[in-house]
């Protein structure tokens, strides 16, 4: 059964429609005590004049803006720091409780959080595409495969530890 | 009125973007300038922000997408960048945002564009003493009269949210404008 048919009470015609004008009536009434004009003043012909002092502005611009790509720049700091941590942990074969990935990322993420970039995320979101994004968009040169043969050459000791899964 | 659309086109073609950027500061330059004095204060400090905001509007254009509005795009630029001068500002002379702001009301008083009695300038005390985004909120709503729907795409906050806020924030006005 309908709820409104239980009960025996009814309101005028029209009364749910124009409730909330009377509320906002009603709470305007009450905001008399704040006065409406803000007092702000600009100085003569201000407005008329802006557009010329914004051109003499955007003349002196530099014409290319370099803009640091922060989640690109995090991006890149986090896969540089877990490449380091797996081969310094692979190196030091240290048993400490502490683990390295933990540390160094907790730290990354407090480093971002807790430092003032002076940028919003609007104003990063404003600028930044963040589909189709690859590591070569933000490294100028691509690794080489080459180079990347001689840091494992250097860094790694064992390299039948790599290929345990192709081995066994 | 020239379209949003050709507007936006205009602005994003070479041959056409000198006029068309003239029309949209012509358009926007006012209500742009109202929002940020709101946060910053000092005419000085709109007139610098309000440039600053135009050539990041001149600079981005290509990334507007055309998602939203490209007034509420402009306005959200705006805001960000008067709150980031206000926070720029406080950083530069090692105090707190909210010192800082406290400071900017105290220079009302000797300010010459500012032309309050001592009421108004209550006002502009209250409102320094409000949350972020009430004091965003109050300052939309109450003084250059935009609807919460403008004002929801502009802070990407809910309309019942901002409802609650304006309405939280003119409490506290009131209260504060009583007491004093």
């Amino acid at each position: 059964m309908n709820k409104k048919n239980k009960i025996p009470f009814k309101t005028p015609e029209g009364y749910f429609d124009s409730f909330e004008d009377k509320l906002m009536d009603k709470l305007s009434k009450t905001e008399s005590t704040i006065p409406k004009d803000s007092a702000f003043k600009v100085p003569d012909n201000y407005f008329e004049s802006f557009n010329e002092s914004l051109k003499g502005k955007l003349e002196n611009e530099p014409k290319v803006i370099s803009f640091f790509p922060i989640k690109k720049i995090i991006a890149v700091a986090a896969s540089i720091a877990a490449i380091a941590i797996i081969a310094l942990n692979y190196n030091w074969n240290s048993s400490s409780e502490l683990s390295f990935s933990d540390l160094a990322n907790t730290d990354i993420e407090a480093y971002f959080e807790n430092n003032d970039f002076e940028l919003s995320p609007y104003e990063i979101a404003e600028v930044l595409p963040v589909t189709n994004t690859e590591y070569s968009d933000f490294l100028s040169s691509p690794i080489e495969s080459d180079n990347l043969l001689d840091y494992l050459n250097e860094n790694v000791s064992d390299f039948d530890e790599l290929n345990i899964d192709y081995n066994e | 009125m020239i379209e949003e659309e050709t507007l936006v086109l205009d602005l994003k073609t070479k041959s056409k973007q000198a006029h068309a950027f003239e029309v949209l500061v012509n358009t926007y330059k006012e209500r742009l300038y109202w929002q940020i004095r709101s946060i910053v204060l000092s005419h000085d400090d709109a007139d610098d922000v309000l440039q600053n905001t135009f050539i990041k509007v001149y600079k981005n254009i290509d990334g507007f997408k055309g998602d939203s509005k490209l007034f509420s795009w402009m306005y959200r630029i705006a805001t960000n960048e008067a709150l980031n001068y206000i926070k720029q500002r406080a950083k530069l002379q090692g105090v707190s945002d909210t010192d800082y702001q406290n400071k900017l009301v105290s220079n009302l008083e000797a300010d010459v564009y500012f032309e309050g009695d001592e009421i108004q300038l209550q006002l502009q005390k209250a409102i320094a003493t409000l949350p972020e985004k009430q004091k965003l909120v109050f300052n939309m709503k109450y003084f250059q009269e935009l609807k919460y729907e403008e004002i929801s795409k502009i802070l990407d906050t809910s309309v019942g949210g901002l409802k609650a806020s304006y309405h939280l924030a003119v409490k506290k006005l009131e209260q504060y404008l009583k007491e004093d």
